[in-house]
């Protein structure tokens, strides 16, 4: 009978335990909570109840929230990260202030870069990252994304043969026709290192 | 009588030429030799097959019966050259044309010369000609077969068989043999003891009882529990294999599976930041601005991401890789600089429709990697006195252990 008893309680407690294994929808058990919850705003983390994780909290904190509460009641959607206020600047960052209807100016730009083959080696690294799916690896507007998404450019076109790097420039930071603006993904630097190397495609 | 007859023979082309010369200038007429239409394909596909297709409307319209619907081929001349300007200039078909298409207005090309559009012309006429193509052509993204992992399998289940096959050959063989020592017993003299013990009853209940068959079972009970519980134990605080159902039901197979969007595109952040990021809608919109209709999904799902976008409401994911807070960990200094891939770490990202982490991310594990794996130095000035120093006291390549990779303030500061 002991023997059975003892099996008994064995059987139970790995049945509870494999219950903590993480899989699907269950993150799993965590070891020592108080360590894995950030204090601070985690800027892509947010735990909007302010009872989470009652049962462990040592500290008083002023608005009573719980030990795993983190999330910022000042910011637009209680979100730990918010976007910069309008009309400030990047610290080491100039602003490029050609509105997207004025591209005949961007076509006078000049490239800050140097045409090394450094340069174009790192444009041909950045293209394959941002605009090979669309554009194609040569630029001939057949990449996989081109068959669902129609009116892409080819680059090599007779009509886009004569236009400048401040015109590439410009047309990934504002878009031009059906391309929206790529402006927040790419930086300054990346996309005139890029407009150098879509500059070498024939 | 001869030069007589001869003079009209030879005239008479002479006047047609001078015909079609006169006919040409005046209102172009589009070739229809095999060479125009070859020249024509190609101007076609590189410079207007963006935008425009024969028999089906995309983002312009489709060009099959152009040159019966617009006002003239001289007028398909001038607006293919210059459209901005045809349209200005009050042209009532242009204006209609741009109208219907507002606001994308078509590109210039003012590099063509006169035949180049009339050889896209006739390529256009002679494309028309043909119908639109009835079958179409093998449905595109059909998954990438994995044949090969299925093969092993099958031979699997002819070895299991195989096996079971010998086992009851060998249990018939052993009746055999109890009987024959049953019988070679019997012939001996025997006291009744020993014959009782020859031939005890042999029923399911007396193995039941026994000591041994209970001993067994215990045992087999006993340590598959104690491997449970310290599995179990185990998966304590590791997330391993945690795949949560997120608010929009986004696919990474297709995105970077089949239409290979670099994982970069949207992850803006893993070559210059601690966190990769999570993309904001405005970058889902690059694409989704046209496509509504999903693979897997239909329209429901994208137009979760068009609302998000409309309403600048952002969507609420549910974060996968749930690193502790106690260990720090920089997705810039691993991508951009040691140059791991993205996979490394993350698992073949590019076949899950549903996310699921699929590394430990224990202390462990990351230790593990930074004692096996080399540093990356090459064209990195930063390291060169450092790997000089190295190849003094060492023999073996510098590992990321080497670099201080298992200090504890690396990583728990």
């Amino acid at each position: 009978m002991r023997v059975i008893r003892s099996l008994t309680v064995g059987a139970s407690l790995a049945i509870a335990l494999a219950g903590c294994k993480a899989g699907g929808d269950n993150p799993g058990l965590e070891y020592a909570p108080n360590m894995y919850h950030s204090v601070p705003y985690d800027p892509l983390t947010q735990i909007t109840d302010k009872d989470a994780g009652w049962w462990l909290t040592s500290i008083d904190y002023s608005d009573g929230h719980a030990e795993f509460y983190n999330s910022n009641p000042f910011n637009p959607h209680a979100m730990n990260m918010r976007v910069p206020p309008p009309n400030t600047v990047k610290r080491g960052h100039l602003p490029y202030r050609i509105p997207k209807d004025s591209i005949e100016f961007a076509d006078r730009l000049v490239n800050p870069l140097d045409s090394t083959a450094a340069i174009v080696a790192q444009g041909k690294a950045l293209y394959m990252k941002y605009c090979n799916h669309c554009h194609g690896p040569q630029g001939k507007g057949d990449g996989p994304v081109a068959d669902k998404y129609a009116g892409v450019a080819n680059l090599t076109s007779d009509a886009l043969k004569g236009i400048s790097e401040g015109h590439i420039f410009h047309v990934i930071t504002h878009g031009k026709g059906l391309m929206w603006a790529h402006g927040s993904q790419v930086s300054p630097e990346d996309r005139w290192k890029i407009a150098k190397f879509v500059k070498t495609l024939k | 009588m001869t030069d007589q007859q001869s003079l009209p023979a030879r005239t008479l082309p002479l006047i047609l030429f001078f015909l079609v010369a006169s006919f040409v200038s005046n209102g172009q007429e589009i070739p229809s030799e095999p060479a125009a239409i070859s020249a024509g394909e190609a101007l076609f596909n590189n410079n207007c097959r963006s935008c425009h297709r024969v028999h089906e409307k995309l983002i312009g319209p489709a060009l099959a019966g152009v040159t019966e619907r617009a006002p003239s081929v001289d007028w398909i001349i001038s607006f293919v050259k210059n459209p901005p300007a045809v349209i200005a200039s009050g042209d009532e078909y242009a204006t209609a044309l741009f109208d219907q298409y507002k606001p994308t207005m078509m590109t210039a090309f003012s590099t063509f010369s006169d035949e180049d559009i009339l050889n896209i012309l006739a390529y256009v006429q002679a494309e028309a000609a043909k119908g639109p193509a009835t079958a179409e052509a093998p449905a595109e993204g059909q998954p990438v077969s994995s044949a090969g992992e299925g093969v092993p399998a099958a031979y699997l289940n002819l070895i299991l068989i195989g096996m079971v096959i010998i086992l009851v050959l060998l249990l018939i063989i052993l009746v055999f043999l109890i009987s024959a020592v049953k019988r070679f017993l019997d012939q001996k003299d025997l006291t009744p003891e020993q014959r009782e013990l020859v031939h005890a009853p042999f029923t399911l209940g007396t193995i039941l009882r026994s000591r041994g068959f209970i001993f067994i079972v215990v045992f087999v009970v006993a340590a598959l529990g104690f491997k449970a519980v310290i599995n179990g134990l185990y998966s304590v605080g590791i997330q391993q294999g945690y795949a949560p159902a997120q608010p929009i039901a986004f696919s990474h197979k297709i995105h970077a599976g089949q239409y290979q969007i670099d994982c970069n595109y949207c992850h803006t952040g893993v070559m210059t930041s601690k966190n990769a990021n999570i993309p904001s809608a405005n970058i889902c919109m690059n694409c989704h601005n046209q496509i509504k209709q999903g693979t897997l999904t239909g329209e429901a799902e994208i137009a979760k991401i068009v609302k998000a976008y409309e309403t600048n409401t952002p969507i609420e994911w549910v974060r996968v890789h749930n690193l502790p807070d106690l260990a720090y960990f920089n997705h810039a200094q691993h991508v951009n600089v040691g140059g791991i891939e993205c996979q490394t770490c993350h698992g073949p990202i590019e076949t899950m429709d549903v996310v699921r982490q699929h590394s430990l991310l224990t202390m462990g594990w990351c230790i593990d990697c930074h004692r096996q794996t080399e540093l990356n130095t090459k064209g990195n000035a930063y390291y060169d006195r450092l790997v000089e120093l190295h190849s003094k006291q060492s023999k073996s390549n510098m590992t990321v252990m080497d670099n201080g990779g298992l200090e504890c303030s690396k990583c728990h500061y």
